[in-house]
């Protein structure tokens, strides 16, 4: 889930793995065959990265897992659903219907010290990231561990009782509900293993031991992190990374419009290089004019949903005739134009909760209209609802970051047209953070924002939105949407341990959500990277929108 | 007064071109809505047809300029960028004219005050400019951007903070000034005489200070223009949609390689007005500033 | 020349006025409805994890008393949470960043070599050249040189420093390719690199800087010229270039020191935009990241550095004049 581009690119440390299909189904450029060996560079915007796994929101393919493994991974190919496969362990046994769940760890994994890794060492680091000291990190197994909520990380000498450890190969989680996710749950980086008593620093980040194909070589605050080969990393235990070049330096506090630019002259070390942000539609609008690097720009094929949330508990809003009106009045292709300049660049529009790549999603469209909207319909809506004349003042919240404000712009001109007058209204990260997520009272009727889950599971696409659980307090239901019978389907969908049923639950739920239109879907976000000529295997899959990092590599 | 400001802009071509330049923009600004009207857009109507579909830039040469749109239109929106630049003169000049009003006519009471009355309130009042001189006011503009509510107009804060923070530059030469006017034998018999503080301040002094103080507020001007100008580049002047040259220049600056009238339309009008009232500033200076102007 | 007691009420005032400014700023933070501990917590961020990331930070005390406990730590240091997983910053404690994990005063130790660089180098080029133009358009008053030398110094004044140094950086930087861009290489590294590296942002600042100074230095020029003294050594028979270089040059230094100092106090203290065109890793940039990563430790601390230095530019001028100008004497 991302409000915010540089969210996905700074906490996440997720630097966009551009796909090397473009746009359209049939790849472009080619996907140039990587070999083993050379220095891959990375063109970071952040001024810091985090090799912390306790403190990382990282996603399972991005950079944090160059250094650290889970107990399982994601299967991330072009043209392949995302499946979760075994990385340390397997992908998770249960025989109590999801609420006891046991791994078994492979043989002879060491770590970059050479000490066996054990799980013990994964129970360690799993309550390392309850401790206070390292809070920050993906936290969904906080609240699902039974005694999680009141644990406070192992350091003073308190152990998690419900990780069970029998003997060094087979870890056992015990639930305080039957959850059918788990498995994708081990994949968030808190299930690295961290070297049991160990990781107590603060800048542990700076020299965590690894369990990947590359350990943390040096760390210089502000300008690189430089990473090279874990010797104790098995290629053939992994079926997840390829470990290619031989070392990989990541340069930070690069400027995003700088990095376009030195990647499209494509000079010197640049060749070997590629940026973690995205491209902006103008940088994008540039390449167009240059072929060499516009071959060498990857787009995904789909990403993040962005949507317009609509405050479901302050009035007019709370009239479902209202929200439904919404949507009618967005005008998605001006959307388009101004979050990437084209259609193609920008994102197919959306109509789904559920966004595309994830296994179970079904396609529909419950306020079928043309891209450009259809004012008159919505002002018919109004009208019927008791508002012959339109509504006034509203107030628009959005996340100053990451552009947002173009594309609020567009959105309220459009809804202008169909007499709803919008007030915007800008905040910095953790002013928005603080009014949408944890006011219990906030002021905003509608806000914009985007979601991609963090793991590709339905689940986390709409328990997290749309559960009455997740108003305020933290929680993302933007929409303040509360509906005790979508809240039951969603614990029964949750607790259903068999993939392809649960697939087909959510489906329902999602339709059924849209129903009560508290929200307004937009686009799927495409994220478009670029890449030096000399980076091989540099695709982005169906899901995350991001590159996957683990694959990449250097051609001769 | 108004003869010796004549006599400069007579002697002094720069000062003219500056004033006239300065003239046109104000006629501009407070014109906007005439000048869109004759052209037939509005700064905030979005246009995809003005737009390449291949690309989002501006279909057309030279940013799309053309009989419809004299300016071209904005890269990824279409939005007439002509009355994007006319309405953002009246954001830029008319905050930056307010806000050297409200800190020109802070400083000038303060200063004075300072340097006439002078004692305890004369050091409460050199110390506390020193506060403001290490304040961070950019930090202070950010964070005030995210208090206040909405609802609250925008260019009037604007106005307030950015006019609140000059006054020390101001009251500091205008405390010089009155601390040397003081010993003067008019001040001193006006004393005698029974004035009080504020009728010698009247009658006495204000006289003799408009020389200075326009020449001040004239260069002070291009300060605060261009102060509201960076803090729209850094996001935090006047809130979206309303025009501003700062903004535009900011998102410009990205696509200056496929699309420079973008960024040249707003980037000369700001340094117009900028470099209109340096100059202009510049003569009045010369000519009325006992200190500067006697050997020119 | 300076008395005791002066030095004592000055560093006191100084002391004062930094007190304020450490106040104000924790003050208009606090305003702001945002939990700085939001960083900390996590996703999902369960008012529980956000409580207790609020207590190991510090930030779970009512503001006045984080202020307090701010100042103290100035003084004794500070320790964040306890046992094992504690962080010691050891006195003078500044703050301590939890995003960056570090130190402010490491931080700002980190990032000064960057800003001095810029600051130093841009001032002893836009003094000399300033300093330099002005005098030679004072001595040749009305010529095509004074002209010209005029006219760039309005335009110097009026041009905005952010759209010159980008449209720089645009020519200079990526289609000539010859200066490099987005880098900054130490000194101690390489410092051919080095110099290269800021040749752009030093001449940018300078040609906004320096205009300031042509016409001041002109005018002041101009002035002193005529004043007798010079006419009496032009009479005793002294060459000219003794008489511009050391006599008239004296009077013309003051005004040009006092605007140095002062310049260059609020530059050392992190010229924000410049150096977030020219992508600096240095002060201005740490402050701005501070604002919008809502880090209140990095924020206080490089506000207070550069207020600090600024008070200390206005102390150092105000003594300079002293030094210069036998009239002024400080007492």
């Amino acid at each position: 889930m991302y409000r915010k581009r540089l969210l996905a690119v700074v906490l996440l440390g997720a630097l966009g793995v551009s796909a090397c299909g473009a746009n359209d189904q049939k790849p472009s450029g080619g996907t140039a065959k990587a070999e083993k060996g050379g220095t891959l560079r990375i063109l970071s915007e952040s001024r810091t990265i985090n090799f912390d796994p306790a403190k990382s929101q990282s996603l399972a393919i991005a950079t944090l897992g160059l250094v650290h493994r889970r107990l399982t991974g994601w299967q991330n190919a072009v043209g392949q659903p995302v499946k979760v496969v075994p990385d340390l362990a397997d992908t998770g046994k249960t025989t109590d219907n999801g609420r006891t769940w046991t791994f078994t760890l492979q043989d002879g994994l060491k770590f970059s010290d050479g000490t066996p890794i054990t799980s013990a060492d994964v129970k360690w680091g799993v309550e390392r990231s309850f401790a206070p000291a390292f809070g920050g990190g993906l936290g969904y197994h906080k609240a699902l561990l039974v005694g999680g909520s009141d644990y406070k990380g192992p350091f003073e000498g308190k152990e998690l009782d419900s990780i069970e450890t029998p003997d060094p190969k087979t870890i056992t989680f015990k639930l305080s509900r039957p959850y059918g996710d788990w498995p994708w749950v081990a994949s968030t980086p808190a299930f690295a293993p961290v070297p049991k008593g160990k990781g107590a620093e603060a800048d542990y980040a700076e020299h965590a031991v690894a369990s990947g194909p590359y350990q943390i070589a040096g760390y210089q605050k502000g300008v690189e992190a430089k990473l090279s080969r874990n010797t104790h990393w098995e290629a053939a235990k992994d079926q997840v990374r390829a470990g290619l070049p031989d070392e990989v330096v990541i340069q930070l506090g690069q400027d995003a419009s700088v990095v376009s630019q030195r990647l499209a002259a494509d000079s010197g070390d640049d060749k070997f290089a590629f940026g973690s942000s995205f491209v902006s539609p103008a940088q994008l609008a540039q390449l167009q004019a240059n072929p060499s690097a516009k071959s060498r720009v990857v787009t995904s094929k789909s990403g993040a949903v962005s949507y317009l949330a609509l405050n479901t508990q302050k009035a007019p809003l709370d009239n479902v005739k209202v929200r439904q009106a919404f949507q009618y009045a967005v005008n998605k292709a001006a959307y388009q134009v101004a979050s990437a300049g084209t259609a193609a660049l920008a994102g197919d529009t959306a109509s789904t909760l559920i966004t595309q790549g994830i296994e179970g999603r079904e396609q529909f469209d419950l306020y079928p209209a043309k891209p450009e909207g259809d004012p008159d319909k919505a002002k018919q809506l109004l009208a019927e609802a008791g508002l012959p004349n339109g509504l006034d003042n509203l107030q628009l919240v959005l996340n100053k970051s990451n552009n947002q404000t173009d594309k609020a712009e567009a959105i309220q001109a459009a809804l202008a047209k169909a007499n709803i007058k919008v007030n915007i209204r800008s905040l910095e990260e953790d002013a928005y953070e603080t009014e949408t997520n944890l006011s219990a009272n906030p002021t905003y009727d509608i806000t914009l924002s985007s979601w991609q889950p963090d793991f590709p599971s339905a689940n986390a696409n709409i328990q997290p939105l749309f559960a009455s659980s997740e108003i305020g307090n933290g929680g993302y239901n933007l929409s303040r949407y509360s509906n005790p019978e979508v809240d039951k389907l969603i614990e029964e969908a949750q607790s259903t341990v068999d993939p392809a049923e649960a697939g087909k639950k959510w489906a329902a739920i999602d339709k059924r959500i849209l129903q009560d239109s508290p929200v307004v879907p937009l686009i799927y976000t495409r994220n478009s990277f670029i890449h030096g000529s000399k980076v091989g295997d540099f695709f982005i899959a169906d899901f995350p929108a991001y590159p996957n990092y683990l694959q990449v590599g250097l051609t001769k | 007064m108004p003869a010796a400001i004549r006599s400069v802009l007579a002697r002094d071509r720069w000062a003219l071109a500056g004033t006239v330049t300065v003239v046109v923009i104000g006629l501009v600004a407070i014109f906007a809505d005439v000048l869109t009207a004759i052209e037939g857009h509005d700064p905030y109507t979005y246009d995809a047809s003005a737009l390449d579909p291949a690309s989002g830039l501006p279909a057309g040469p030279f940013g799309g300029v053309s009989g419809e749109h004299w300016f071209g239109v904005e890269p990824l929106t279409g939005r007439d960028l002509f009355a994007i630049v006319v309405h953002g003169a009246r954001t830029s000049f008319l905050i930056g004219l307010a806000a050297t009003l409200v800190s020109i006519g802070l400083g000038v009471l303060i200063g004075a005050a300072a340097g006439y009355l002078g004692g305890w309130i004369d050091r409460v009042i050199v110390w506390s400019a020193d506060v403001f001189l290490g304040f961070p006011y950019l930090v202070f503009m950010i964070a005030l951007g995210a208090v206040v509510p909405v609802e609250f107009p925008r260019a009037l804060l604007l106005i307030v903070v950015i006019g609140f923070f000059g006054w020390p530059a101001t009251a500091r030469i205008v405390r010089a000034q009155v601390l040397t006017l003081k010993e003067r034998n008019f001040v001193k018999a006006a004393r005698t005489l029974g004035a009080s503080p504020w009728e010698v301040f009247r009658a006495e002094l204000l006289p003799n200070l408009w020389g200075p103080v326009l020449v001040m507020a004239t260069l002070s001007v291009p300060g605060k223009v261009g102060l509201e100008a960076a803090l729209s580049f850094l996001g935090v002047g006047v809130l979206p949609p309303t025009p501003s040259w700062g903004r535009s220049i900011s998102a410009a600056i990205e696509w200056v390689a496929v699309d420079p009238a973008f960024l040249l339309f707003p980037g000369l009008a700001l340094f117009g007005v900028t470099w209109g009232f340096n100059a202009l500033g510049d003569g009045l200076r010369d000519a009325l500033d006992p200190k500067w102007g006697r050997k020119r | 020349m300076i008395s005791l007691r002066y030095a004592a009420t000055r560093v006191g005032s100084m002391a004062l006025v930094l007190l304020i400014v450490a106040f104000c700023t924790f003050v208009v933070f606090y305003l702001v409805p945002s939990d700085p501990a939001l960083m900390a917590c996590g996703k999902p961020c369960t008012p529980e994890n956000l409580a207790l990331a609020r207590e190991f930070m510090g930030f779970d005390e009512p503001w006045w008393q984080q202020f307090l406990t701010f100042l103290g730590g100035i003084f004794t240091g500070r320790t964040f949470g306890s046992g094992a997983t504690a962080i010691h910053c050891a006195a003078p404690c500044f703050g301590y960043s939890f995003r960056q994990n570090a130190d402010v005063l490491d931080l700002i130790g980190d990032r000064l070599p960057v800003t001095v660089s810029l600051a130093v180098g841009a001032a002893v080029l836009w003094v000399v050249l300033g300093v330099g133009a002005g005098v030679l358009a004072a001595l040749r008053k009305d010529s095509w040189f004074d002209r010209v030398a005029l006219g760039a110094s309005v335009i110097g004044v009026s041009a905005p420093v952010y759209l010159v140094g980008l449209l720089g950086i645009l020519v200079l930087g990526f289609k000539l390719d010859v200066v490099p861009v987005g880098n900054y290489t130490p000194f101690g590294e390489d410092p051919v690199r080095w110099a290269w590296g800021l040749v752009l942002p030093w001449c940018v600042l300078a040609f906004a800087h320096g205009a300031h100074y042509v016409k001041l230095t002109r005018t002041q020029m101009i002035d002193t010229m005529g004043e007798d003294f010079i006419r009496t050594a032009r009479a005793k028979g002294v060459a000219e270039r003794t008489v511009v270089g050391k006599h008239a040059l004296r009077n013309v230094l003051l005004p040009v020191v006092t605007l140095t100092g002062l310049d260059l106090g609020s530059l050392l203290g992190g010229a924000v935009i410049t150096e977030r065109v020219f992508s600096l890793p240095g002060l201005g940039g740490l402050l701005i990241e501070a604002v919008h990563g809502r880090d209140l430790p990095t924020l206080l601390g490089c506000t207070l550095f550069a207020g600090f230095l600024v008070v200390v530019a206005n102390a150092v001028v105000d003594l300079s004049y002293g030094v210069l100008d036998p009239r002024a004497r400080l007492t």
